[in-house]
C-alpha cells in the first residue's frame, strides 16, 4: 500500500485516523477488504520521494527499529513462499481433480439403469393421452414462454408404471420454477394492498402537475401531450403518405 | 479547447428499478441494497458512498428481505421461497436453498455477541406461517427448528410482516414490526399509526398516527433509542427515546423529525448510528446523516442522494457512430444523426438525418445482463449474463442490418464483469468473476482463445474496470481492493501494478500516445500513470502536492468514464453526472482561492484578465444529467442525458396528495 499524505481536505478527520507515516500498511489490507477510515486524500508518491517531502512536516520522523523492520522483511518473504508453495499445491490439486472428474463423467452419463428400464418399458399409447390431459396447462406455459422470449421447449411428460403401482411424472423443474403459483399469489396480494381498490393513488402526471397548477402563472401539465394517441392511425398515414407520393411521381414522369 | 458539435442524446429510455430492501452493515460501513428486479448492490458508505459491488438480478427472485449476518456474510430471501448468500468475494451467489414454507416474507439474523445464542442463526418468516430457524455455519446454513405460529419465544429481535390485524373498511395491513430488548413491541400498518404494544401483557401502549397513507417500513437503531419509519407519501420519520423532563429519568417515545426526500412509496429504510437512509419506489437512495450524531460539520454532513448509476451503461462505436445502450434484459443499438448545417456557439442545429433504431437485442432467459460492450468498429457486439456470455457479428448492408450469433463459446467462460474490445477491434477482453482475465482474438467468423491471465492465488478477486490502450499493447485491469494492474499484451504477461489506493476505482482509461493510465477514484482524486516509465507522471505528482480544489472534492457522483482527444495527448475528457471537464495539463493547476468554475469570460475582456482566470479544469455544466460523454472525432462529442423528470414519468403511481387550491 502506498502512503499517503495527510491532506486538508473533506475530511479533516482526527489525529489517529491519520496514516502514520513510517511504517509501510499492514500486508492483511492488500489482500482482505480494505475497511475503515478513508485516508484524507492524499498524494501518492512512491517510497522513494518521501524524504524530500520530511522537512516540510512539523513531527519529527518516525523512528524504526531495525527488529521491526527486520520482522517486516521476514513477513515479506514468508509470504512469498507461502504464494510459490500454494501454487504448487493448486496445480497438483486441479491435475487430481481432473483425473477424478473423468472417471466420474464416465459413470455419470446415464440415468440410474432402473428408472432407465421403466421409462423404455413403458407403453408408447401413453404418451399420446398424457400431453392431452396437460394441454391446456402446457399451451398456457408456452404462450408464457414465448412472451419471455425463450424457446418453447414441451414438458417432457411420461407416465411409468412402477413396481408399487404407483405411476409417477417426470416433470421438468425448470419450468415449474417461474410460474410458482404462490410466489404469484403473493405477489398480487402485494400489489393489491399498495395498488388495488381503495388505496389513494394518482397518476404519475396529475402528481407532478400540481406544482404547476400552484404557480402564480398556471403552466399547462407535465405530460400535456399524449404522444400515445393514435399511434396507429399516424402509422398508417405516414404510409399512405409515401405511397401517395410515389403515385404522384409516377404519373408525373409518364406525362 | 477547441469547438465542438454536441449530440444531445436524450432518447436511452433508462429507468431504475425500485429499491425494495435496504440493509446496512455496522461493522464494515456498508449499505446493501436490494432492488425490485433482483439486483443487489453494496455501497461503501465510507468511500464517499460509491456503489462498488453489484449482483445482477434475475427475474424470478421477488427479494422480501435483506439482511447482513455474522460480520461480512449477506442473505436475502424472496417470494420464490428461497435464500440466498451472496459471495462478496467473487461477486456470485453462493447457494440458494429452499425453505419450504413458501414465499418468504421476512428474515432477520441474531445479533452476533448476544448471550443467549451460542452460534449464529438466521429467522426466516414464511408464507404458511412458520418461522424457520436457521443455523449459520461457515460454508452454509442449516436447517434447525421450525416454529409454529404464535408460538415464538426468547427471541430477541424480530421483524416478521403481514398479519391481519384490526378490521376497518379495509383489511389493515401491518408492514413491520420491531421488537426491542426491553420488551416493547413497535408495529407499523397501512392504516399510518404507529403503535407501541407490551409483550409482557399484550397490550396496546401508545399510537401515534402519523400519515394518511401506509407507513411501511421500519429500522431501529443499535443503540435502541431511536428509529426511523418510511411512509407511501414520501415522508420518512424520526422517533426518538426522550426523556420527558429535563431531570427525569422516564423516558417517552417522540416523533421529532419529519424528512420529505422522496416522491413515491418509501419501502426501505435503515438506521446507521450517525445517518438515516431510506429508498423506495422512486429509485433514489437518499442518505441523511443526522446532525446530532455528526461530530464535525463539514461537507461531509449533507444529504446524499444516489439516483444515476455509477457505472458506464453506455459504449460508443466513434467510427460509424453508433451508441449501444444496455438495459436489464435486452440491448438497443442506435446510430446517431447528422447535420449538414454550420452555426456558432450555443446554437442548435437542425437534423438531416434523424437518429436510428438500429436493433433491439433481447437476452434469452430470466437473467439480467451484466455488462455489455460494441467495438469500435461497430461489427461485433458482446454482451455478458450470470451464466453466459453472448457474442454477435454485425453486418451493415447499405440500410440494413444483420445480426449473426457466434455459437461455441468456451466452457470456461461463464460470467463477465467487463468486456472490452481492443482498438482496431481484433482483440476481445473478457474479464471473469473469478479473478481471471481473458484474451480471445476475433477472425472473421469466430474467435480463437489467446490467454488468460489468472489471479495471484490466494485472492479471488473479481475484476471489475478495463482498459485498453490505444495502440493495442496495453492492458489495465482493476479489481475491488488490490492496486491496478498492467499487462502488456504483446508479450502476455504482467507488466505492472499501480500502487493499491484505500478508495475503490471509478473509472479508468489510457491516453493515446503517451500510454499514461488515467485512474479516477471515489474521493474525486485522478492520477496519472505512466505505463512505459512504471512511475506517476510529473503532473500527477505536481497535482497530488497542490491538492485539487476543494470544490472539485466536494463533487457528488463519481466519473464514470474518461476519454481522450486522439491529436492533443495534454487534453483529458472526463464527466460525473452533473458536469464534464477538460483537463489541460499544460495550463497551471488552480489552488483553493481560484474560482473553480469559470465560463469562458466574454471576449471584451482583456487576455490579461483571461490568462489570469485560465487554469487547467475546464468545467461544464451545460448538459445534465449525464449519464455518458465521449468524443466521437476530432471536432463531435456525443452527450447522452437522462433528465430527472422523464424518469419520474414512468414510475408507478404516487399517492394522491390533496393540494388547496387544485
Amino acid at each position: 500500500m502506498v502512503q499517503l499524505r495527510p491532506r486538508a481536505s473533506r475530511t479533516p478527520a482526527s489525529a489517529e485516523a491519520m496514516v502514520d507515516e513510517g511504517q509501510p500498511a499492514s500486508e492483511e489490507a492488500e489482500h482482505g477488504l480494505l475497511l475503515g477510515q478513508p485516508s484524507s486524500g492524499a498524494a501518492a508518491e512512491p517510497l522513494e520521494d518521501e524524504d524530500g517531502e520530511d522537512e516540510l512536516d512539523d513531527e519529527a520522523p518516525e523512528e524504526l527499529t531495525f527488529a521491526s523492520a527486520q520482522a517486516e522483511a521476514r513477513e515479506e518473504e514468508r509470504r512469498v513462499r507461502e504464494t510459490v508453495r500454494r501454487d504448487k499445491t493448486l496445480l497438483k490439486e486441479k491435475r487430481k481433480r481432473r483425473e477424478e472428474l473423468f472417471i466420474e463423467q464416465k459413470k455419470r452419463k446415464l440415468l440410474p439403469d432402473s428408472l432407465l428400464e421403466q421409462l423404455t418399458a413403458a407403453p408408447h399409447t401413453d404418451i399420446k393421452k398424457s400431453p392431452g390431459k396437460l394441454k391446456e396447462v402446457n399451451l398456457q406455459k408456452k404462450n408464457e414462454e414465448c412472451e419471455k422470449g425463450s424457446d418453447s421447449k414441451k414438458v417432457k411428460v411420461q407416465k411409468v408404471q412402477s413396481a408399487s403401482q404407483k405411476s409417477y411424472l417426470a416433470l421438468r423443474l425448470k419450468d415449474q420454477d417461474l410460474r410458482d403459483s404462490r410466489q404469484q399469489a403473493a405477489k398480487a396480494f402485494i400489489h393489491n394492498s399498495l395498488y388495488g381498490p381503495g388505496t389513494n393513488r394518482t397518476t404519475v402526471n396529475k402528481f407532478l402537475s400540481l406544482d404547476n397548477k400552484r404557480l402564480p402563472v398556471k403552466k399547462a401539465a407535465a405530460q400535456f401531450l399524449n404522444h400515445a394517441w393514435g399511434i396507429q392511425k399516424k402509422q398508417n398515414a405516414k404510409r399512405f403518405k409515401r405511397r401517395w407520393m410515389f403515385r404522384k411521381m409516377k404519373t408525373n414522369k409518364s406525362k | 479547447m477547441g469547438e465542438f458539435k454536441v449530440h444531445r442524446v436524450r432518447f436511452f429510455n433508462y429507468v431504475p428499478p425500485g429499491i425494495r430492501c435496504v440493509a446496512y452493515n455496522n461493522q464494515s460501513n456498508r449499505l446493501a441494497v436490494s432492488r425490485t428486479d433482483g439486483t443487489v448492490e453494496i455501497y461503501n458508505l465510507s468511500a464517499n458512498y460509491f456503489q462498488e459491488k453489484f449482483f445482477p438480478g434475475h427475474e424470478s427472485r421477488a427479494t422480501e428481505a435483506l439482511c447482513w449476518a455474522e460480520g461480512q456474510r449477506l442473505f436475502s430471501a424472496g417470494l420464490n421461497g428461497e435464500i440466498l448468500e451472496y459471495d462478496l468475494q467473487a461477486l456470485n451467489v453462493k447457494y440458494a436453498l429452499d425453505a419450504f414454507g413458501g414465499p418468504i416474507w421476512s428474515m432477520t439474523a441474531s445479533p452476533s455477541g448476544s448471550q443467549l445464542l451460542v452460534s449464529k442463526r438466521l429467522l426466516v418468516g414464511c408464507e404458511d406461517g412458520s418461522v424457520k430457524l436457521f443455523q449459520i455455519t461457515p460454508d452454509n446454513i442449516q436447517f434447525e427448528r421450525n416454529f409454529d405460529r404464535q408460538k415464538s419465544s426468547a427471541v430477541r429481535k424480530m421483524i416478521v410482516d403481514r398479519q391481519y390485524m384490526g378490521v376497518s373498511k379495509r383489511k389493515c395491513i401491518v408492514w413491520g414490526v420491531a421488537f426491542l430488548s426491553d420488551g416493547t413491541i413497535i408495529s407499523v400498518d397501512s392504516a399510518g399509526k404507529v403503535q407501541f404494544w407490551d409483550s409482557a401483557t399484550g397490550t396496546l401502549v401508545k399510537s401515534h398516527l402519523i400519515s394518511n397513507a401506509d407507513v411501511q417500513s421500519i429500522a431501529v437503531a443499535d443503540q435502541e433509542d431511536s428509529f426511523v419509519v418510511g411512509t407511501a407519501e414520501g415522508t420518512i420519520f424520526h422517533f426518538q427515546l426522550v426523556s420527558v423532563t429535563s431531570n427525569s429519568s422516564e423516558k417517552q417515545w417522540v416523533r421529532t423529525k419529519p424528512f420529505q426526500h422522496h416522491t413515491h412509496d418509501v419501502r426501505a429504510v435503515a438506521h446507521s448510528p450517525t445517518a438515516l437512509i431510506s429508498g423506495g419506489t422512486d429509485t433514489h437512495l437518499v442518505i441523511r446523516p443526522l446532525m446530532e450524531k455528526v461530530e464535525v460539520k463539514n461537507y461531509d454532513a449533507a444529504l446524499r442522494k444516489i439516483t444515476f448509476p455509477h457505472r458506464c451503461l453506455i459504449s460508443c462505436s466513434k467510427k460509424k457512430q453508433l451508441l449501444l445502450f444496455q438495459f436489464a434484459h435486452h440491448l438497443e443499438l442506435w446510430r446517431l444523426g447528422s447535420t449538414v448545417a454550420t452555426g456558432k456557439n450555443g446554437d442548435t442545429l437542425p437534423l438531416s438525418k434523424n437518429a436510428d433504431h438500429l436493433l433491439h437485442l433481447k437476452t434469452k432467459g430470466p437473467e439480467n445482463i451484466i455488462c455489455s460492450c460494441i467495438s469500435p468498429c461497430g461489427s461485433w457486439i458482446a454482451y455478458s449474463t450470470v451464466s453466459r456470455v453472448f457474442l454477435y457479428r454485425l453486418n451493415y448492408e447499405r440500410d440494413n442490418i444483420n445480426l449473426k450469433r457466434v455459437s461455441k463459446m468456451p466452457a470456461f467462460l461463464r460470467s463477465a464483469l467487463q468486456i472490452m474490445f481492443s482498438e482496431d477491434s481484433k482483440k476481445l477482453f473478457v474479464a471473469s468473476n473469478q479473478g481471471s482475465l481473458h484474451i480471445f482474438q476475433l477472425l472473421e467468423g469466430s474467435f480463437k482463445h489467446l490467454h488468460t491471465f489468472q489471479p495471484q492465488s490466494g485472492t479471488v478477486e473479481a475484476m471489475c474496470l478495463l482498459a485498453v490502450s490505444p495502440d493495442g499493447n496495453w492492458l489495465a485491469a482493476s479489481g475491488t481492493s488490490a492496486g491496478v494492474h498492467v499487462y502488456n499484451v504483446k508479450h502476455l504477461k504482467l507488466h505492472c501494478t499501480v500502487p493499491a489506493y484505500n478508495f475503490p476505482v471509478t473509472a479508468l482509461a489510457i491516453a493515446p500516445i503517451t500510454n499514461n493510465l488515467v485512474i479516477a477514484h471515489s474521493d474525486q482524486q485522478v492520477f496519472e500513470y505512466s505505463i512505459p516509465e512504471k512511475q506517476y507522471t510529473e503532473w500527477s505528482r505536481n497535482i497530488q502536492k497542490q491538492g485539487f480544489h476543494h470544490l472539485w472534492l466536494q463533487r457528488d457522483t463519481p466519473i464514470t468514464h474518461i476519454s481522450f482527444h486522439p491529436k492533443r495527448p495534454m487534453h483529458i475528457l472526463l464527466h460525473d453526472a452533473y458536469m464534464f471537464c477538460i483537463i489541460d495539463k499544460s495550463l497551471p493547476l488552480p489552488n483553493d482561492k481560484t474560482l473553480l468554475y469559470n465560463p469562458l469570460p466574454p471576449t471584451n475582456e482583456s487576455d490579461v484578465f483571461r490568462r489570469r482566470t485560465a487554469h487547467a479544469f475546464k468545467i461544464s455544466k451545460i448538459y445534465k444529467p449525464l449519464l455518458f460523454m465521449d468524443l466521437l472525432d476530432e471536432r463531435t462529442l456525443v452527450a447522452v442525458e437522462r433528465p430527472l423528470d422523464d424518469i419520474i414519468a414512468q414510475l408507478p403511481p404516487p399517492i394522491k396528495k390533496k393540494k388547496f387550491g387544485t
